[in-house]
C-alpha cells in the first residue's frame, strides 16, 4: 500500500478543454479518499491520469514515493502497479472467473499452484468462492462488480482505483456493496481511490473527501469538515445542498440582494436569537463588500404563517414536500428564490404560507456566487 | 520492487512538460526513476502495423497500380475505339443497372415485408428467399437453362398442353433477369439490417402523433431507410457489373457481350497478339466507375447516427396477410427451388429430354463427372486455394480489423479503404492487376497467381466479420488488462483477439465457401493445371456435357447452400449467447 502524491497536475483534452488545472492532492497510505464532483467536473479525468490511461500536460505525479509521470518520467498503465474498478465492471466475457482474477498474477509471473491459492482466497473474501468456475454471462449485476474487485485486488496493489465502481447497482444491493468494501480496505490497509457523483456515498464512506469543480480541486476534508466548514459556496451548495444568497457585506453585517434576509454576522440578532453565523473571511469594514451566503436546508427553520397573514416579503410558500429518510426534504419559493429546507417534526404542505427563520450561514466574501452555483 | 537505475539520456522528454512546474526538491529522486518513451510502449502494435501494410502494398497496391500504369499507355487507348468494347459496356452498364433496380425494389419489398410484417412462416421464408445468394450465379444459370432449355420441363409441359411457344432465357433480358435473382438477397440483408438499425421510437413517436401503420411507413421508416436502399444499389450494381458467369452462359448464345466476357475472349482466344493493354484498358475504367461509386456512397449519411432503441415496430399486414404469404411461397418456390430441382433432375437423367421417371433416374453423371480426371484436379485445386485464401485472409483480416478498432492512428483510413475497397471492385480488375504482375513476380501461370487475387477480393469479408463485434467490445476490458500489468500489445492479444477470433473464423469460413466455387477471377487466370472447380463446370458445359455440368453444379450448390447455412446457424448463435 502507498501514498499517492500529485503535485500541480494538469491535464488539457486534444479538442483544447481543460480537464484538470492545478491539482495538488495527496493521498495517505490506507486512506480511503472519495474524488467527488457534478459530472464534467474532472473527477473521472483524475482518476484515469493516476491510472496511466491519461497523461498529464504539467506537474507531477507520484505512487508510493515513486515518480510515475511528469518531469519527463512517463509510467504506463501496466507497470503502475494498480488495481481499477471500472464502472460497467470491464470483466473478460472469455474467461470464468477464476481466469479474470487470476489474469493479474498470470502477467506476473506467479506460479499456478500460487495463483490457484491467491485467488481462491481472494474470491472467498468477496464471498464468491463457489464461483470460481462461472463464466461472467451467469452472474448477476453484483457478483460481476465483485468479481471486478476481486481482480483489482488479488495482486496486492499500490493503491485501488474505483470509477464509479457502484453506481450500475440497484439501491439495496449498491449499499451492502459499500460495507463490504469499506470492510475490505480496512482489513487489506488498501489505498484507495473512489470515483463518485453520489454525495452520500463519498461522505459515508470516505475518511477524506476532495471535491471537484470544473477540473480544480475545491476543498478537501474530512466528510465532518466539508459539511462544517466548506471553503466556498460551490462546496456549501454541492455537498450540503445550500441555497445560496448572494449579498454585500457592510460594518459586519450581511445584506443579501433578496430582500427577506438580512443579519449581522458573527453576533446574535435581535428578532432571530438563534442565528449562528459562521463566517470565517466576513471581517467588519465600513467598505461595501460583495459576498455569498449559504443557507444549508438544516440552518432553516420554518415557522407556521397565520392563515391569512398578508404575503409579504417575509414569508415564503411551500412548493413541494418530499419525505425523505431524515424528515421532509421542503422546497419553498421565498420571494423568487427557491430555498431547501429539511422539515422535522411536522408535515408542511404544498401551498401553505410560512416564515423562514436563518439560524446558520456560511458567508463568503469576495465570492458573487453567480457562475460558481449548483451545477449539479 | 526492483529499483532500476536509467540515466536520463534523451534530452526531448524534458520538453514535453514544458507546462510543468518542476518541484524543487523532488527533482532529483525522480530521475533515478525506470520510465519508458511513450512511443515504445506501442512498439509492438508499430511492428503488427508495419507487417498489415507491407502485405496490403504487396496484395492490394502492387496490382492496381500495375492495372493503372499498363491502362493508361498510348496503345491501350485504341480500344475505346473499338465498337464491340462501346457495345460490351453499354451492355453492361444496362444490364447491372437494371438487375440492381430490380434487386433493390425486391430487397426493399422482402426486407419490410418479412422483417415487420405479421407473415406467417416468416423464418422459414428467409431461409428460402436467401437461396440464389448460397448458390454461385453461373451455377444459378446452368439451373435457369435445365429448367427453360429447349428440352427441359417447361417448354414440354407448354408443347403437351399445345402451345406452341417456347421460353427462352438466353440474352439480354435473360441476363439482367438473372442477374437480379442473383443479387436481390444481398439487397434484402443490406436493407433489412438498415431497417434493424431504425429505432423504433422514431415510429412509435410517429405513431403516437397520429399517424396509421401505411404512413409511418411512408413518412418515417421509409425515408430513413433511404441510404441502405442506396447502399444495396450501388453494391449490387458493382457485383453485377463484374460478374461473368451468367453473361458467359446466358448472353454469349445470344451475341450479348458485355465487358467481362469480352475481355475473356480478349484473354482466351488468339484474335489480338497482345491482349493486355485492352484488358488494363477496359479494367481501368471498372476500377474508375467503382471507385467513384464507392467515394459517393461514402459520402452520404450511414445511418448508424440514429442511436439505439426498441425494436421496430410490427407492420399489421390486415387483409393483404394471406395473399402477401402465397406471393411469397410462389416466388419462393419459383425463384429458389424450381431452378434447383431441374437442375437436379437433369443431374440425375442420363440426357436432357429423357422422361422423369423413378426407373429413369440414375448417378451416372455424379459419379462420372466428379471421378473424371478434371473434375477431382478442379475440386483438389479449389480446396487448395480456397483453404490457402481462408488462412491468409483470417490472419491478416484480424491483424487489419484489430488495427482499425483499437488503435487510433493516422494511417487508419487508408488502411480501411484499402482493405475494403476490393470487395467493391469488380473481380475482373482483381484478376487482370494480378495478370499484369504475375510475370514480374515469377509466378506467371501457376496456382499462387489466384491465391493471390482470392486474398485481394475476398479480405474484406473476415474484416468486416471481425470489425463490428469488435467495436463493441469495451474498452474498459482492456484498460482493466493493461492495469493488471498487460502491456498494450498483451492487452489486445489477450482480451480483444481473443474475443474476435470466433467472428474472424467465421469470416475464414465464408472466405472458403466463397473461393471454392468462384468463376470470374479463377477463369481469367486459369492456366494449364491449376483449373478450378468453377472453371471445370464450365468447361464441361461449353463442350456440352450438360449432364455432367449439372452435376458438378449441384454438388456445388449443396455444398454451399448446407455450409453457409451452418456457418450462419453457428454464428447467430453465438450472438446470442
Amino acid at each position: 500500500m502507498a501514498t499517492i502524491e500529485l503535485t500541480n497536475l494538469g491535464h488539457v483534452y486534444g479538442n483544447g478543454h481543460v480537464g484538470l488545472d492545478g491539482i495538488e492532492l495527496d493521498v495517505r497510505d490506507g486512506e480511503f479518499l472519495a474524488l467527488l464532483g457534478p459530472s464534467g467536473s474532472g473527477k473521472t479525468t483524475l482518476l484515469r491520469t493516476i491510472a496511466g490511461f491519461l497523461r498529464p500536460s504539467a506537474g507531477n505525479l507520484a505512487i508510493g514515493g515513486r515518480s510515475v509521470a511528469g518531469d519527463g518520467v512517463w509510467l504506463p498503465p501496466e507497470k503502475r502497479e494498480l488495481g481499477m474498478v471500472f464502472q460497467d465492471h470491464a470483466i473478460w466475457p472469455h474467461l470464468n472467473v477464476a481466469g479474470n482474477v487470476g489474469y493479474p498474477l498470470k502477467l506476473e509471473g506467479v506460479p499456478r499452484i500460487q495463483i490457484a491459492r491467491r485467488v481462491a482466497a481472494v474470491l472467498d473474501q468477496v464471498g464468491l468462492s463457489e464461483y470460481a468456475k462461472r463464466k461472467p454471462a451467469a452472474l448477476s449485476g453484483g457478483q460481476r462488480q465483485r468479481v471486478a474487485l476481486a481482480r483489482a485486488i488479488v495482486a496486492k496493489p499500490q493503491a485501488l482505483l474505483l470509477d464509479e465502481a457502484l453506481s450500475a447497482l440497484d439501491e439495496p444491493l449498491r449499499a451492502r456493496l459499500r460495507l463490504e468494501l469499506r470492510a475490505l480496505t480496512r482489513e487489506e490497509g488498501l489505498t484507495a481511490v473512489h470515483v463518485t457523483h453520489d454525495r452520500a456515498e463519498a461522505l459515508g464512506l470516505a475518511d477524506r473527501v476532495a471535491v471537484l469543480n470544473r477540473g480544480k480541486i475545491q476543498q478537501v476534508g474530512t466528510p465532518r469538515e466539508l459539511l462544517e466548514n466548506p471553503v466556498n459556496a460551490f462546496v456549501a451548495s454541492f455537498v450540503s445542498d445550500a441555497t445560496l444568497f448572494p449579498g454585500t457585506v457592510v460594518d459586519g453585517h450581511f445584506h443579501a440582494d433578496h430582500p427577506g434576509l438580512r443579519f449581522r454576522i458573527g453576533s446574535d440578532t435581535h428578532g432571530n436569537p438563534a442565528i449562528r453565523v459562521i463566517g470565517e473571511r466576513a471581517l467588519a469594514g465600513a467598505r461595501p463588500r460583495r459576498a455569498v451566503a449559504a443557507v444549508a436546508p438544516t440552518g432553516v427553520r420554518l415557522e407556521p404563517a397565520a392563515r391569512k397573514a398578508p404575503l409579504d416579503i417575509q414569508l415564503a410558500r411551500v412548493t413541494s414536500a418530499l419525505y425523505g429518510r431524515h424528515g421532509y426534504e421542503t422546497s419553498l419559493d421565498w420571494a423568487g428564490t427557491g430555498l431547501r429546507v429539511l422539515v422535522d417534526g411536522w408535515v408542511p404542505k404544498e401551498g401553505e404560507l410560512v416564515r423562514p427563520v436563518v439560524e446558520m450561514a456560511h458567508v463568503f466574501c469576495g465570492e458573487s456566487g453567480g457562475g460558481e452555483g449548483r451545477a449539479a | 520492487m526492483a529499483f532500476h537505475t536509467i540515466e536520463k539520456t534523451v534530452p526531448e522528454q524534458g520538453r514535453e512538460f514544458a507546462l510543468g512546474v518542476p518541484v524543487p526538491g523532488s527533482g532529483r529522486r525522480n530521475r533515478n526513476l525506470p520510465f519508458r518513451r511513450p512511443g515504445r510502449a506501442w512498439g509492438g502494435l508499430g511492428m503488427l502495423r508495419t507487417v498489415v501494410w507491407v502485405a496490403m502494398a504487396f496484395l492490394v497496391g502492387v496490382p492496381l497500380a500495375a492495372l493503372v500504369l499498363q491502362g493508361i499507355q498510348p496503345e491501350a487507348r485504341v480500344v475505346f475505339g473499338d465498337p464491340a468494347v462501346a457495345s460490351a459496356a453499354l451492355n453492361s452498364v444496362a444490364s447491372a443497372t437494371g438487375s440492381a433496380l430490380l434487386a433493390t425494389v425486391a430487397g426493399a419489398f422482402l426486407a419490410v415485408v418479412l422483417e415487420r410484417g405479421n407473415v406467417p412462416s416468416k423464418g422459414m421464408l428467409r431461409w428460402l428467399v436467401l437461396l440464389p445468394f448460397l448458390i454461385p450465379p453461373f451455377i444459378g444459370a446452368l439451373a435457369w437453362m435445365a429448367l427453360l432449355g429447349a428440352n427441359g420441363p417447361v417448354n414440354k409441359s407448354l408443347q403437351s398442353l399445345g402451345i406452341d411457344a417456347k421460353l427462352s432465357i438466353f440474352g439480354g433480358w435473360g441476363v439482367v433477369f438473372l442477374l437480379a435473382v442473383h443479387s436481390y438477397p444481398v439487397a434484402y440483408l443490406v436493407i433489412a439490417a438498415a431497417l434493424r438499425r431504425i429505432p423504433g421510437n422514431l415510429e412509435e413517436a410517429a405513431r403516437i402523433s397520429g399517424a396509421g401503420t401505411a404512413r409511418v411507413l411512408g413518412t418515417v421508416t421509409l425515408p430513413l431507410l433511404r441510404p441502405g436502399l442506396l447502399a444495396a444499389f450501388v453494391l449490387t450494381l458493382v457485383a453485377n457489373l463484374s460478374d461473368f458467369g451468367i453473361p458467359a452462359l446466358i448472353g454469349l448464345p445470344e451475341r450479348y457481350t458485355t465487358l467481362t466476357t469480352l475481355v475473356y475472349r480478349y484473354l482466351a482466344s488468339s484474335t489480338t497478339s497482345n491482349p493486355l493493354p485492352a484488358v488494363s484498358a477496359i479494367g481501368l475504367v471498372l476500377l474508375a466507375l467503382a471507385v467513384l461509386t464507392v467515394l459517393a456512397q461514402r459520402r452520404l449519411p450511414t445511418g448508424t447516427q440514429l442511436g439505439s432503441g426498441p425494436a421496430g415496430m410490427e407492420l399489421e399486414l390486415g387483409r393483404a396477410r394471406i395473399p402477401v404469404a402465397v406471393l411469397l411461397w410462389l416466388w419462393t418456390a419459383i425463384i429458389c427451388l424450381v431452378p434447383l430441382l431441374a437442375l437436379a433432375s437433369q443431374a440425375l437423367l442420363p440426357a436432357p429430354g429423357v422422361a422423369l421417371t423413378w426407373e429413369n433416374l440414375t448417378l451416372d453423371n455424379i459419379i462420372r463427372a466428379s471421378t473424371s480426371p478434371g473434375a477431382v484436379s478442379g475440386i483438389g485445386n479449389s480446396i487448395m486455394l480456397a483453404g490457402g485464401a481462408a488462412l491468409c485472409c483470417t490472419v491478416l483480416g484480424l491483424g487489419i480489423a484489430l488495427l482499425l478498432t483499437r488503435d487510433k492512428h493516422r494511417s487508419n483510413p487508408a488502411l480501411d479503404v484499402a482493405a475494403t475497397l476490393p470487395q467493391a471492385l469488380p473481380g475482373l480488375v482483381i484478376a487482370v492487376g494480378w495478370l499484369l504482375i504475375a510475370p514480374m513476380l515469377g509466378i506467371f501461370n501457376t496456382s499462387w497467381v489466384i491465391l493471390g487475387a482470392y486474398v485481394m477480393a475476398f479480405l474484406a469479408l473476415v474484416v468486416q466479420a471481425v470489425r463490428a463485434p469488435m467495436a463493441s467490445v469495451s474498452s474498459t476490458l482492456e484498460e482493466a488488462a493493461r492495469s493488471a500489468g498487460a502491456t498494450p500489445l498483451r492487452a489486445l492479444l489477450d482480451v480483444t483477439a481473443r474475443l474476435a477470433v470466433p467472428a474472424a473464423v467465421t469470416g475464414g469460413v465464408v472466405v472458403l465457401l466463397t473461393a471454392v466455387r468462384e468463376l470470374t477471377i479463377s477463369i481469367l487466370l486459369v492456366a494449364p493445371g491449376s483449373q478450378t472447380l468453377g472453371v471445370a463446370i464450365f468447361n464441361l458445359q461449353q463442350s456440352g456435357d450438360y449432364g455432367g455440368a449439372s452435376a458438378l453444379a449441384l454438388l456445388v450448390a449443396l455444398v454451399g447452400i448446407l455450409g453457409l447455412s451452418a456457418t450462419a446457424a453457428l454464428a447467430n448463435r453465438r450472438a446470442d449467447k
